[in-house]
């Protein structure tokens, strides 16, 4: 399990289905200017931003201003939490189940 | 990447002795950790594992659904997050039980909902941005 130093668990960013959507639209390019962005949703800029806000918050999009614009690209890092607590309750359970099979087995349980 | 964590074992034991194990405080303890685990609806409880540096060891959790012998789910809190484990309980045609553990990182089970509107898809496309 790793350190969570984000304000928001990237579980709650990645629940709701918008956020998902921008988190795909910022893996397929470098870096994309607001404006952008909010053209491939039905909802309005602000609407936008403030899903931004919560993927930023969760670690997950990084932002800088270039003259009147703000662009934004994908950090992918936090998701790696999501692959470590799979493969770190793959084996929890794999051993404690194994151990419970043993205990049943030899009527200890 | 996966959001959820399946796993399945048989025993060859009665469902009622799986059930047993997966509830009573002192045979979780056998298998799992130390505990105060009481299969009751809004019960909260904790599983205390070995601390060490990086871990303070405690697991806290609330019973959600309780179907003797068939189904178990509680949350399961640590580190900051917070978990869904169900167990879910099945005689198989050979007598043995099916126990089978499903852990997803959403804290409902209505977390992965969304699975029929492309969730696997979203995170194969996800997998190329980590590599």
């Amino acid at each position: 399990m790793s350190e969570n130093n984000q304000l928001r668990d990237v579980f709650d960013a990645i629940a709701d289905p918008t956020r998902r959507r921008l988190i795909q639209l910022l893996a397929e390019s470098d870096e994309i200017p607001l404006h952008e962005l909010t053209v491939q949703f039905q909802m309005g800029r602000t609407a936008v931003s403030k899903h931004l806000t919560i993927l930023k918050e969760a670690g997950l999009v990084i932002d800088r201003k270039v003259g009147r614009e703000t662009r934004f690209r994908l950090n992918a890092a936090p998701l790696k939490e999501i692959q470590d607590w799979v493969a770190f309750y793959s084996k929890f359970w794999n051993t404690n189940m194994m151990r419970l099979k043993q205990l049943l087995e030899e009527e200890e349980i | 990447m996966s959001l959820k964590l399946e796993l399945d074992f048989q025993y060859t034991a009665s469902i009622e002795k799986v059930w047993s194990a997966l509830t009573d405080p002192f045979k979780l303890a056998k298998w799992i950790l130390a505990n105060d685990f009481k299969a009751v609806v809004g019960h909260r409880f904790h599983f205390q594992a070995e601390p060490n540096e990086w871990w303070d060891g405690l697991i806290e959790g609330e019973v959600l659904i309780v179907d003797e012998p068939n189904l178990l789910s509680y949350t399961w809190a640590s580190a900051g997050e917070q978990h869904t484990v169900t167990w879910t309980l099945q005689v198989l045609a050979d007598g043995k039980v099916n126990l089978h553990l499903d852990q997803t990182g959403f804290s409902n089970p209505q977390g992965l909902e969304g699975a029929k509107y492309g969730w696997s898809a979203w995170c194969g496309q996800l997998d190329k941005a980590l590599d």
